[in-house]
């Protein structure tokens, strides 16, 4: 049990470190100050309250005071939970419980979705300009090169369908098809009880 | 640290009669005590922090986490961190209390304060932190004044345990809590003979080594054998009027965490 909160301080470490590097955190924080939100997991079988107050945000398996809002749900639904409109759907499909403002949960999604941290800055400051400069160029250029590679695949992949599609029949022919099919099947039945017939 | 004269005791905690107290395995005058904890951390203040990384492997960070965890701290609240020596609970206290919360790092050792106020300051936990020299026994604070009461690795030091529980009750408002994290009884046979090998022949030998002070680290042994059990401080914490007294072992008990609310 112990072990477990290792994650847990890594993970809310990390978050606090992401909340610092952009100066507009500091705003949104204000706006949740003082807010508490719990997520029960039934997958994990455990309940996670986050705190938010103006200093940041911190996670506990086992504060037990109550809540804005609690959330039962699966972690595999979470990601939904960012779209507002699947939440009554959610809710309908027995995927999803919630007590309290249904309104936190993607005030806090939105409080790093909205993160504008300026990567270039924050390497130069860690490690000079000059590596910086290299570090980023060559992630610019491999972004670039990944982006091309998947427009690329993408392309081929629609040229292929619609090369395809060509040579594909069309419904109506596909049904033509079918019935000669049935009526040829129906022809050979006919056939092999005359036959029957015959050799009777 | 200085030595204390050693007198051969029994497992009474206190003997009353004679007004003497256990000292580790020393029985002191009681009016003593207090002077020769405050000795032994006068001591080791410097490596204070050092020293818990290096004995309890970096796991007091854990046991201490947990305690906060188990507080059930929010934004606005007053929190009395007692004993809060290096003030690692109170680093963490004052940032989810907030600006409009407020925190006391209270410790009878003035050295003790001063490590903690500086460390504190220099990571920039300032605005929301007051430091107080008192005593345990005796706390200079208003009658229910604080929504959390903290006192970590510190209570087996106090002279009078009762008294200072009592303190504590006095000074936390209704529907507060005290949290109690303390060196305990192990629970594993085989932990608990790992656990006295280890407290008895290594630690003094790494307080020699990184503080100077083997002394110190005997002590410390010595004072968690003499430390109460994990019921024995449950059934005192209810003497002293908490409720809901419980208490949850760590590494085996070589830790207890004890939670009482005041009503």
């Amino acid at each position: 049990m112990l072990w477990a909160m290792l994650p847990t301080s890594l993970l809310e470490t990390l978050l606090q470190q992401l909340l610092l590097l952009d100066p507009e955190s500091q705003a949104r924080l204000r706006k949740l100050d003082g807010k508490r939100l719990r997520l029960t997991l039934d997958d994990v079988g455990k309940a996670i309250t986050i705190s938010v107050n103006q200093q940041g945000l911190w996670l506990s398996w086992f504060d037990q005071e109550p809540v804005d809002c609690a959330i039962r749900s699966r972690l595999a639904v979470l990601p939904e939970l960012r779209e507002a409109a699947n939440i009554t759907r959610l809710i309908k499909a027995d995927m999803l419980d919630i007590e309290g403002d249904p309104m936190l949960a993607q005030a806090l999604s939105k409080l790093f979705a909205e993160l504008d941290i300026d990567w270039p800055e924050q390497l130069a400051m860690r490690l000079g300009d000059v590596p910086a400069q290299l570090l980023v160029q060559t992630w610019q250029r491999s972004r670039q090169w990944l982006q091309q590679q998947r427009s690329d695949q993408r392309q081929w992949l629609r040229d292929a369908l619609i090369e395809e599609q060509q040579l594909l029949p069309s419904t109506a022919e596909f049904s033509l098809f079918r019935s000669d099919v049935q009526a040829l099947r129906a022809r050979i039945d006919r056939l092999e009880r005359q036959l029957s017939g015959w050799k009777g | 640290m200085k030595s204390a004269t050693r007198t051969p005791i029994g497992n009474s905690m206190t003997d009353k009669q004679q007004d003497t107290i256990d000292f580790g395995y020393q029985q002191v005058a009681k009016a003593d005590k207090q002077k020769l904890v405050a000795n032994v951390f006068q001591s080791v203040a410097q490596k204070y922090d050092l020293m818990n990384d290096l004995m309890s492997f970096g796991i007091h960070r854990l046991w201490k986490r947990y305690t906060i965890d188990c507080s059930g701290v929010r934004a606005g609240m007053r929190v009395l961190d007692i004993a809060g020596g290096t003030g690692d609970l109170t680093e963490q206290f004052a940032r989810r209390v907030g600006a409009s919360g407020e925190v006391v790092l209270a410790d009878i050792n003035d050295a003790m304060l001063a490590v903690g106020r500086d460390k504190l300051r220099n990571r920039g936990i300032v605005g929301n932190v007051r430091y107080v020299q008192a005593n345990a026994e005796e706390l200079p604070f208003a009658d229910d004044s604080f929504d959390i009461i903290t006192i970590a690795f510190g209570l087996r030091n106090v002279t009078d345990k009762q008294k200072a529980l009592e303190s504590m009750f006095r000074v936390l408002k209704p529907g507060g809590r005290l949290l109690v994290l303390e060196f305990s009884k192990p629970q594993p046979p085989l932990l608990s003979q790992a656990y006295d090998f280890y407290s008895f022949n290594v630690l003094p030998k790494m307080g020699q080594l990184v503080a100077g002070d083997a002394d110190s680290y005997q002590y410390l042994a010595e004072s968690i054998r003499m430390h109460p059990d994990q019921e024995t401080l449950k059934s005192m914490m209810e003497q002293a009027g908490y409720a809901e007294v419980s208490y949850h072992n760590l590494t085996g008990g070589i830790v207890a965490m004890h939670r009482g609310y005041k009503f």
